[in-house]
Parts: C-alpha cells; sequence; structure tokens
C-alpha cells in the first residue's frame, strides 16, 4: 500500500543516481567485470551480480567490482548481500564516499537506522551529501522516532533542492505526524506548485482538512487525487480508504464501500484495505461479502489482532459462536504477544 | 557533519509504517468547549476548590528523578469514607516515598519522614477537617498507589486497604479512631506493583472478598525511553514490561483471606489499573471490569458458581470501535442511560478517545462514544479517574473526569497536548453528552496533572463533591456549588445476611418520570474510593414512587413513597419484605 509504493519511490531515485554513476565509473579492463558492466547496463542484475563476483574473485580488490555487485544487487532489492559486499569494497577503498553512502542506504532498507547514519556520517566527513542522502538520514531519524532530527535533515534536504518533491513529501509526513499542520500543509503545497496534478501531495492535503474538522473539504480534496491519479500506470489505493473511512465516519456506509471496493482492486494483497472493506459490508448487513473479506485480510496478514476481533464479531453477529469464539481466542493470543513484547532500551 | 544519532531505539517497523501510512487520523488539534451550561442553573461556580478553606494542606510527593521510574507519573488514590460513623465524610490520601537517583534495582521504597506519610483528615462538625493521621496509626508504608475501603469483618466499621509499590496494607477499623495493621495475620501482603483494589463479595457469602489489580512486572531498571537528548527523556511505554496476575483474596471470614485469582478465574495476566463492578447482564451475579493499559480490556461474567471468565472481547469492550486496544486507566460501571443495564467508561490517553461502552441488555455492549459525543470532546485529552455522576440532580448520571498526559514532555513532541490538563465536566442532556467544563467554574480553567478522584457528599446537601489527587502536587477539594432546586436521595444501605456494606446491592429508583439504576460499591474510577452511599438526582420530582432493592443476599426489597431532599438508610431485612414505608 502507501508504505511500499513511498519506499519504492525513493529507492528509485536513489538507485537510478547510483546506476549512472556506475556507467560513468567504468574501469580497468577485466572481461568477467567488463562483460559484468555490459550486463549491469543492460539491466541484467542478477548476471551482472554474478560477474562482478567472480571478477573479484579472480583478482581481488583488483578493480571496482565490489561496488558494481552491490550496484546490482541493490537493483534487486537483496540489501542482504550487497551489505558485505560493499563493506568488503569500504574496506579496501576507505576514501570512498561512493561506497559509504550506498552502504548507509542498504542499512536504511535493512531498518538498521543508527548503522545508516554512522555511514552516512562518515561518508559526509569525505563528500558533502545530495539532498537524496539528506532525505535518507531523516528517514533514518523517523525510524528512530526522533521527528525533530528527521524534520531537521529533511529540512536541510529541501534547503539543498527544493525541487526534491520525494523530500518534500516526507518533510510534509513528518510535520503531519507531529500535528505541525501548518508547516505539512506548506510542504504538499509546495509539491503540488512543482507537480500541479501530484495525487499523493492533494491526498495529504485531504488528510490536513479532515484533521482540522473539515470533512466535506477533505472528500473534495480525496475525489481530486483520485481524478488525478486515474492516468498514474500505478494508482494508489490510498485516497480510496481516505474516502472510505471519512464517508464511514460521516455514517454514510453505503457510500463508504464502493471506494473500499476500488482499494482492494487496486491493492489487493494489501490485508488493512480487505479488513475495512469487511468491516463496512458488516456495518451494512452485507454478511457473506464481509466473511469473505475479512477472512482474506486474516490470510493475509494472520498475525493481525484487529482483524481476527473483527471476524469474531462478524462469526458472533451471524451466529456462528464457535468460530466466534476461535477468534476471540486467537486475537487474545495476538494482543497477548504485544504486551512486554519491545525490547528493552540500552542505558544511555 | 555528525548525522547519526547517540543511541539506538525501539519500534523502527512500527514507527516507520505508521510515518508512511497517510491513513493514520488520529489526533486532533485543541478543542473548543462551547456548549450551554446545566439547565436551571444560574451559576457559573458547578465545582468550588475549597481545599484550603476546610483546612486541607496535602502534597503528593512523586520523588521524580532523572531516570523516569514509570512509578513516578502515576500519582495516587484517594478514599472518601466514614471511618468514625458521625455522619460526615472523612478523606484519606496516599503519597509517594523518596527514591535514590539513580534507586538501585530491588529497592522497596520506604517512607522516610512525616513528608511522605499518607493522610487522614476527620472532617468535624463546621466543615473543616483535622489530621488524625497519627492517632488513627495510618501514616502508610512505601511509595503508595491506591486505596480501597470496604468493612471486611461486618462490624460496622470501615476498613481500609491501601496498595504501594512493593507490599500493600490491611488496615482494620478499631472503631475507636484508630486503626491496627492486620496485613500478616489476614494475608493480603501481595507484592509487585499493586494499583486499585476493590471490596466485592464475590462468592455471595456476606463477607467481602479482595480484588487487588497490579499493572506490570517491573523493577528499579535504568531504562532509557524517549529521545536521547536533553530534556526528552520519557517515562516508558507499558509494552516494554510484560503483564502480572491480579490478586484475589477470598475472605475467610476470621480475619485471614486465601489468594484464589487463579482458582476462580481471575487470575488473567494484565496490566491493570482500573476496577469496577456491576451485574453487567442482571443475572443476579456481580461482575468485574478491569481497565488494563495498552492491552485489552477484562469484563469479568460471574458464572454464579463462584467463578469467572473474561468475556471482554466477545461482549465489545475489550477494545475501542476499530478493534484497538488503548491505554485503559480510570474506570467506572453504571447506568447513565436510565435504561436499567450498567454501562462503562473508561479513561485512555489523548488520540485514543475515552472509551464509552453502552450495554445493549444481551451481554454485549455498544461502542458509543463516538455518536454520543464522549470520542470528539476527548480526543485531545488524557483521563484518569473518572466517575458517572449526576452533579446537576437532573436525573441524568454525568461524568467528571480528572486528567493530565502521563508524560511530561509531551509538550515537545506534541504542542497541542498537555501534561497539565483542567478537570471534564460532561453534562448528559439525556441524549448524549455535552462538554461544559469552560462554563462550570475557574476549577475548570485549571490546568493539574490529575490522577485519583473520589465522589461523595461531603457536606450531606444533596450535591455530589469531588477529591481529586495531583501527581506532584496538591490534592483539590471540589465542593459542588451548582445552583439548582432540583431534588435529590441519598441511599445509606446496611447489610445483614449481605455483606454489611451492601456492595454489590443493586438499587432501582423509580420515580413518575423515569427510572434509575445504581450498583452500591466503593471501587471505580482510578485508585480510589468513593462514598458507598447511593444518590439519586431527582429533578422536579418530588417523590420517590418506588425504591427496589436487590440485596448481594438475593433479598429483594421494595420501599414506596419516599420523600426526597433526605438520606435514608435502609436496612437489609431478615426475609423477602412486603412493600414498606421506612
Amino acid at each position: 500500500m502507501n508504505t511500499r509504493r513511498a519506499k519504492a519511490g525513493f529507492f528509485l531515485s536513489v538507485v537510478m543516481a547510483w546506476s549512472l554513476c556506475a556507467v560513468r565509473s567504468s574501469a580497468q579492463p577485466n572481461s568477467d567485470f567488463d562483460r559484468g558492466l555490459a550486463e549491469f547496463r543492460a539491466g541484467n542484475y542478477s548476471a551482472a551480480a554474478a560477474l562482478f563476483a567472480s571478477a573479484e574473485a579472480a583478482s581481488p580488490g583488483a578493480t571496482d567490482a565490489l561496488l558494481y555487485q552491490a550496484k546490482a544487487l541493490v537493483h534487486l532489492q537483496d540489501f542482504a548481500e550487497a551489505e558485505p559486499a560493499l563493506r568488503g569494497y569500504v574496506r579496501s577503498h576507505r576514501g570512498s564516499s561512493d561506497a559509504l553512502y550506498m552502504l548507509g542506504f542498504v542499512l536504511n532498507r535493512e531498518n538498521r537506522p543508527s548503522d545508516s547514519l554512522a555511514s552516512y556520517t562518515q561518508a559526509a566527513a569525505i563528500t558533502p551529501p545530495t539532498a537524496d542522502d539528506l532525505k535518507i538520514v531523516g528517514l533514518n531519524y523517523v525510524l528512530l522516532d526522533d521527528y525533530a532530527d528527521a524534520m531537521k535533515w529533511l529540512e536541510k534536504a529541501v534547503a539543498l533542492d527544493g525541487t526534491n518533491k520525494d523530500a518534500w513529501y516526507y518533510l510534509g509526513r513528518a510535520y503531519y505526524t507531529k500535528a505541525r499542520l501548518v508547516e505539512a500543509r506548506k510542504a504538499f503545497q509546495t509539491i503540488l506548485d512543482l507537480d500541479p496534478r501530484n495525487a499523493r501531495a492533494e491526498n495529504n492535503l485531504g488528510l490536513i482538512l479532515e484533521t482540522e474538522g473539515q470533512p466535506a473539504a477533505a472528500i473534495k480534496a480525496y475525489r481530486k487525487a483520485i481524478a488525478w491519479q486515474e492516468q498514474n500506470s500505478q494508482p494508489s489505493e490510498q485516497p480510496y480508504v481516505n474516502l472510505g473511512n471519512l464517508l464511514m465516519e460521516q455514517g454514510q456506509i453505503k457510500e463508504a464501500i464502493e471506494p473500499l471496493e476500488k482499494a482492494v482492486a487496486l491493492a489487493p494483497n494489501n490485508a488493512f484495505c480487505h479488513m475495512t472493506l469487511g468491516v463496512y459490508y458488516r456495518k451494512a448487513g452485507q454478511m457473506e461479502s464481509a466473511q469473505r473479506e475479512l477472512v482474506r485480510s486474516t490470510q493475509l496478514d494472520p498475525d493481525n489482532a484487529v482483524a481476527h476481533y473483527q471476524l469474531g464479531r462478524l462469526y458472533k453477529d451471524i451466529h456462528d459462536l464457535d468460530r466466534a469464539k476461535a477468534e476471540f481466542d486467537r486475537t487474545a493470543q495476538l494482543q497477548s504477544r504485544v504486551a512486554g513484547s519491545k525490547s528493552t532500551p540500552p542505558k544511555p | 557533519m555528525k548525522l547519526e544519532p547517540t543511541r539506538r531505539k525501539g519500534r523502527v517497523l512500527l514507527t516507520l509504517l505508521l510515518f508512511f501510512l497517510a491513513a493514520s487520523r488520529r489526533f486532533i488539534t485543541a478543542q473548543e468547549r462551547t456548549v450551554p451550561a446545566a439547565a436551571g442553573s444560574s451559576s457559573t461556580e458547578s465545582f468550588v476548590d475549597i481545599t484550603q478553606r476546610v483546612g486541607i494542606n496535602f502534597q503528593y510527593l512523586a520523588s521524580h528523578t532523572s531516570r523516569k521510574y514509570l512509578l513516578e507519573t502515576m500519582g495516587a488514590g484517594v478514599a472518601l469514607f466514614d471511618y468514625d460513623n458521625d455522619g460526615r465524610l472523612d478523606i484519606y490520601l496516599v503519597n509517594g516515598a523518596p527514591l535514590s537517583d539513580p534507586t538501585p534495582k530491588g529497592t522497596v521504597p520506604r517512607k522516610t519522614d512525616s513528608q511522605y506519610w499518607n493522610r487522614l483528615y476527620h472532617q468535624k462538625p463546621d466543615g473543616t477537617f483535622e489530621d488524625v493521621t497519627e492517632k488513627a496509626g495510618l501514616q502508610g508504608a512505601g511509595y503508595g498507589m491506591g486505596v480501597a475501603v470496604g468493612d471486611f469483618d461486618n462490624d460496622g466499621y470501615e476498613d481500609l486497604y491501601v496498595t504501594a509499590y512493593g507490599g500493600n496494607k490491611l488496615y482494620h477499623n478499631n472503631g475507636n479512631g484508630t486503626f491496627t495493621d492486620v496485613t500478616e495475620k489476614a494475608g493480603v501482603a501481595g507484592g509487585g506493583w499493586s494499583t486499585s483494589a476493590a471490596w466485592v463479595d464475590l462468592d455471595g457469602d456476606g463477607f467481602l472478598d479482595l480484588v487487588v489489580l497490579r499493572y506490570v512486572d517491573w523493577d528499579f531498571d535504568d531504562v532509557w525511553c524517549g529521545e536521547h537528548k536533553e530534556g526528552y527523556r520519557a517515562y516508558c511505554h507499558p509494552d516494554y514490561f510484560k503483564p502480572i496476575s491480579p490478586l484475589v483474596y477470598h475472605n475467610n471470614k476470621d480475619g485471614t483471606f486465601t489468594e484464589v485469582a487463579q482458582k476462580v478465574g481471575l487470575g488473567k495476566p494484565g496490566k491493570g489499573l482500573g476496577v469496577a463492578i456491576a451485574d453487567y447482564d442482571r443475572d443476579g451475579h456481580i461482575d468485574l471490569f478491569v481497565a488494563n493499559d495498552s492491552m485489552g480490556e477484562f469484563l469479568y461474567h460471574n458464572k454464579g458458581d463462584g467463578t469467572f471468565e473474561d468475556v471482554g472481547l466477545a461482549s465489545g469492550v475489550a477494545v475501542d470501535i476499530d478493534g484497538r486496544t488503548y491505554a485503559g486507566m480510570g474506570v467506572d460501571f453504571a447506568d447513565y442511560n436510565n435504561d436499567g443495564w450498567p454501562d462503562i467508561v473508561v479513561t485512555d490517553l489523548a488520540n485514543q478517545r475515552y472509551a464509552l461502552y453502552q450495554n445493549s441488555g444481551d451481554s454485549s455492549f455498544a461502542y458509543a462514544s463516538q455518536p454520543l459525543g464522549i470520542g470528539q470532546m476527548t480526543l485531545s485529552h488524557s483521563g484518569w479517574g473518572v466517575r458517572f455522576l449526576d452533579y446537576d440532580n437532573d436525573e441524568w448520571k454525568d461524568l467528571l473526569i480528572a486528567q493530565g498526559h502521563d508524560l511530561d514532555t509531551i509538550e515537545l513532541d506534541h504542542p497541542n497536548l498537555h501534561y497539565r490538563e483542567p478537570m471534564l465536566l460532561a453534562r448528559n442532556t439525556g441524549h448524549g453528552f455535552v462538554d461544559v467544563s469552560a462554563q462550570s467554574g475557574s476549577v475548570f480553567r485549571q490546568a493539574w496533572v490529575a490522577r485519583g478522584m473520589a465522589i461523595g457528599d461531603l457536606d450531606n446537601d444533596g450535591r455530589l463533591d469531588a477529591v481529586v489527587t495531583t501527581n506532584d502536587g496538591p490534592v483539590h477539594i471540589l465542593h459542588n456549588e451548582t445552583a439548582t432546586r432540583n431534588h435529590w436521595i441519598l441511599l445509606k444501605l446496611v447489610g445483614d445476611k449481605s455483606n454489611r456494606d451492601a456492595i454489590g446491592a443493586e438499587v432501582t429508583l423509580v420515580t413518575g418520570s423515569r427510572s434509575q439504576y445504581a450498583t452500591v460499591s466503593t471501587a471505580s474510577s482510578y485508585l480510589s474510593a468513593s462514598d458507598k452511599r447511593v444518590h439519586f438526582g431527582l429533578g422536579q420530582e418530588n417523590v420517590a414512587q418506588r425504591i427496589e432493592i436487590r440485596w448481594p443476599s438475593g433479598i429483594r426489597q421494595t420501599l414506596k413513597d419516599i420523600p426526597v431532599d433526605q438520606i435514608l438508610q435502609i436496612d437489609e431485612p431478615a426475609a423477602p419484605s412486603t412493600p414498606q414505608k421506612p
């Protein structure tokens, strides 16, 4: 859903920059290395990674094969394999900010924000970061739940490149998360100034309006976002979800169902969308459809206590008490997993 | 350029998910309070702070440290009870204890000097109070938390159970102004971090049993939560700590108790902060609700054979309307819509909405926070002590809520939320609740870190008063001065075959306009014990046509044509009674 698409956005922007960099950096003659480079240029990243690994094994440290192997693996989103390649390259090329920046990105993608930031810090000591680098630094702080620092670095990113829409988007989301609605609105409006039919920004403006208690304006914004993204090759389900939720809060149960049905069509593997649609069907008295959606939601995300609870409620409503009890028991089991589940933070 | 943080922090995946989830819509900006005052009320001061006037000068000491031990932010309770049977409510206040910084793991805090004592204030005939703590022998021990009131030996004098971190105390009321610590003999010291407690006759044997909630499995570990920079260290979320079973003590009728939590089905581990009782399905057996912090709430159904089962999920009260858990703190269990079925309110933290569950009468509840106005009203607030009370005697139970966030750092990240908050008064119009705080006096413009709250009629004028504790701050005695000519009645039930406090008795009062229903209890709210007398506001009704009582023993009693504006003692009859006049 939105998470996946948002991640894909920054992933592609960063990797594209590295790809060009890779082509420009082609180096010494080496048969496997050159063949790997050719495969890389052709977008055959698996083959490229294997050839770069072979080149490195034949002549350790003699070429930039490890760096390019890592780049190919990043394209394949194989971050676990990319990391050792990058660390190996960094060991033999201590002055390579390119490798350190990429290592920082890879560690971010591995959900290791502190390690990622350490790598970015090392890289920045060699070469100043770009707006894209600072954007990921900011996201690392989001991962650390440190929004003050996240906003600081995302603000630096947009100061460095005021046209970086991704940086503006993440900055807007950070502001929104911390209820700084004025700044959030400005960030999303900036995106719309740069890209007047940016559905993602308009959708978030809808959220701000909703938070401000302007449901009619919010609905209008969601509908506008939906219209704008119609021509997109990968329209997001998110404005449909937001529209449906708001209509439901307004008591418009039947009207809320249609947007959720579209959301499910756009994101058929999104458990949350199925669950929400199932709940709406239940409220509308469409029990068979509700059961189908809620069961699907629990299949897609079997550890989601809320989905099991909603399915249990449905079974209770249709007097299937044995299955209701089973779902409530599963809910309780999953809820108890959470209690006391957080790792104890270290001493300062 | 240094881009890295000082330390790794938790909740990585969850945080990123929430960040990207554009559907998240659970915070709001500050709410306006623009609702009319109570009908028939000409005063703008519904509640007036009379603490200084009545001679009470109590300061709760939390002993804040740089380590942000979770204990420091939870506050303590208060009891309103008549310990000397002089007809006037007295006040017992629980206090903390000194904490070293850091406090070694395994420490059991002790009250080192009198500033940390719990305090008993005796109400004199002129309405002022005198500190009788030393004479009563109620200085307490340890880092105090909650208090429960009940006459466990049926001798006619209210006894006290005081919870604390590291060990609890049972004080037997000797009937002469003194209390005796009988904890050891009774076998009810418990352990761990005890919070709210409730006296209730679980098995119908005529003697009060004791339910003692515990919060989390906790010790003085030096755990850093929040951002790693100066001023940002925060109290840890309860998810960092394991849940723990409550303690349930069966009264052996000889001054001793036996712990039976697992045996009677009440031993489910939780993170209990609030407890309240009522017979939600009206099957004649008292049930329990436990407010848990950040896990599912428990509704324990009494199966009638002395055992219980949690039906929270099946009945719809374990989670909010979205199926999500929340930070349950205080609770009350009373019939606010006068349909004869007890409803539930649970306070929680900002961005969650206080949970109002309306009893559907079929063993299930509907989440009613949104349609009845509580949701929008409370979204930016954090609540603790809570009670349904008919403050303006208009026959509809309103809500008074003690508020204040648990994090003293909350405003650093959320400028729209506050550690110190005014109290909330929500008036029940009969169709829903409206926030009348802004029109109800200066008390509701003062920001406190409020925690515990007890309700009772301090001056026996038929208008319910409140006592509110604050974290690391003074107590506030809130005198109800609502200008109203509405009628009222206050019922003091005295059990015979049933427990003498009549805790668990159900009272239905019928007037020409409607019926009202209440349960006798001293438990509910947060860490606190309220006046056991049952209060009914009667509006313009100048007679109670009928008062029906179902005593815990099962005996039913009916009184007819009762004059109003009085405090009426009703004794449990020896056998099912015929209609009688008092």
